[in-house]
């Protein structure tokens, strides 16, 4: 397992909790006061419940169910139910690597995390989800060009054998987006997506309407029974 | 399937009491089996497996049935029985998670400031004192008793903050019954229960029933108040890694504060009642 890109640094403030999937391993992503990152197995040692639904508190987070703080480190710093307690050192969540490269949040579950270089100028624009395979996904993508609202398109550029990582560019090549896939289960993927060069804001929102239109098309390959199939159906 | 026979020697709910008209049916899931209902005469209900007729019998205003022909024999609410008790059968919550973590929940007080707030708990009020639990052998229950906490609204019929008192039985893997502080009635205690139809291991029907003394609220009102506190935590039940009930104790690491839950997971292991629980460490 290799580092994924979960999501995007500024869908991620302060004091805020996520859910991310990497491989099989579903993860809580958080971060403190101090804006310092965490990424976790979502899961309480007390309980088992999941520790993306919690809230944080300073540098540590706590889970929804009873409170139980832990900090940065993974270990657990406060029980509420025993004030008075200073927690055993062995109750600690399992902590994994995660840094905020260019905007991008990368979390490794097998030693350290280690993100992809993109272009010096690169503006996040958000974070997709297809309901529909990481193929038909894939394909939806790949066939399409960036309309970027000004009325300019930028074609794909650059797809690597087996890669994540799709990267479109304007006729001028000054101009690029950047889509960093995720695959969080069989029948989902995430598209992180990222505009570097010169933009305006309605380009920007024609980046974010194109991945729209994309998704759609996507989802509704997914629905087209397959023709193989119509004999049993 | 491990702890499956035994499920099948208990008795179970499958409906409310009278909610069924004459040739109404419809069909449920007891033990990962389906089941049909029927509606007969004078609001009677009787139960299909395939071609058998299960044994029914109606208590605590539910409907019970199993699918053993020598059940063990449903536990008793004496204190249910008393006159001037409201009895309210509070409908049906659909829960994904194992029938045995609903009860263990229902056990739970410390999370009450956090799965409660304001109204069975708040914060700073989170410290859960000491108190007794036992297994009461001559009943084969788990009885937790002199348990006290801080509850700002404890009951629709509480009005300011009050420190309640409870007591705590397991009655049967799937049956918890508590006994609290009656807030218009000091003397005496409200009587709640959590009675769980398991559909599989990892899904069930959740039936709370509640004999209270209560003359001020609504019927609709006791129930909105109960179902939300259930809606409550069926938002931690359905995110509870893994589903099942661990019983290996190096899977979830328990305090002081989760006696009863320990106490629980114990008897459950001990009488084999394993169905909904996982019994070793993953």
């Amino acid at each position: 397992m290799t580092t994924e890109p979960v999501g995007l640094s500024v869908n991620l403030p302060s004091q805020r909790v996520m859910q991310a999937r990497v491989g099989d391993a579903d993860i809580a992503v958080w971060r403190g006061v101090s804006g310092k990152l965490s990424a976790w197995l979502n899961r309480c040692p007390h309980r088992g419940m999941r520790l993306s639904h919690g809230f944080v508190r300073g540098e540590s987070l706590a889970c929804l169910y009873h409170g139980w703080h832990y900090g940065s480190d993974g270990v657990c710093n406060y029980i509420p139910a025993h004030p008075d307690l200073e927690p055993p050192g062995t109750i600690q969540t399992t902590v994994f690597s995660i840094i905020d490269q260019d905007g991008v949040l990368w979390v490794s579950v097998d030693g350290a995390a280690g993100g992809q270089d993109l272009p010096g100028d690169s503006k996040p624009v958000r974070s997709i989800t297809f309901s529909c395979s990481a193929k038909a996904a894939k394909d939806a993508l790949i066939g399409s060009s960036v309309a970027d609202g000004s009325g300019g398109e930028l074609s794909i550029h650059d797809i690597a054998e087996g890669s994540n990582r799709l990267e479109f560019k304007s006729a001028n090549g000054l101009n690029s987006v950047v889509v960093l896939l995720q695959q969080p289960s069989d029948q989902s993927m995430i598209a992180h997506i990222l505009a570097a060069g010169d933009w305006s804001v309605d380009g920007m929102i024609g980046i974010s309407r194109w991945s729209e239109t994309v998704r759609r098309q996507a989802e509704r390959t997914k629905n087209v029974p397959n023709s193989d199939c119509q004999d049993e159906l | 399937m491990l702890g499956l026979e035994r499920a099948k020697d208990d008795w179970y709910p499958v409906a409310i009491a009278g909610s069924m008209g004459e040739c109404e049916s419809h069909t449920t899931r007891l033990l990962g089996f389906e089941i049909t209902l029927h509606g007969g005469k004078n609001g009677a209900i009787s139960v299909n497996f395939g071609e058998t007729d299960l044994a029914v019998q109606v208590k605590f205003d539910h409907v019970w049935t199993t699918f053993c022909d020598n059940p063990r024999p449903l536990f008793d609410i004496p204190e249910g029985d008393e006159p001037g008790r409201v009895r309210v059968p509070c409908g049906v919550v659909r829960v994904k998670c194992s029938p045995l973590r609903a009860v263990e929940n229902f056990l739970d007080i410390a999370h009450f400031p956090f799965v409660h707030t304001d109204i069975l708990g708040a914060e700073p009020h989170t410290e859960v004192a000491p108190y007794d639990v036992k297994i009461d052998e001559s009943k084969n229950e788990v009885i937790a008793t002199k348990v006290k906490f801080f509850q700002p609204q404890a009951a629709k019929s509480a009005g300011d903050g009050i420190v309640t008192d409870y007591v705590y039985r397991v009655a049967a893997p799937m049956v918890s019954i508590l006994y609290k502080t009656c807030p218009p009635k000091p003397e005496a205690q409200d009587v709640i229960t959590l009675f769980v139809q398991p559909l599989d291991e990892e899904t069930c029907d959740v039936w709370p029933w509640m004999a209270l003394y209560d003359y001020e609220n609504s019927m609709a009102d006791m129930i909105s108040f109960q179902q939300m506190i259930f809606v409550q935590d069926r938002s931690i039940l359905e995110n509870q890694i893994p589903r099942k009930l661990p019983l290996d104790p190096r899977m979830e690491i328990p305090t002081r504060a989760d006696m009863t839950s320990i106490a629980y997971r114990r008897w459950l292991k001990r009488s084999g009642a394993l169905y909904g629980a996982l019994t070793e460490a993953v």
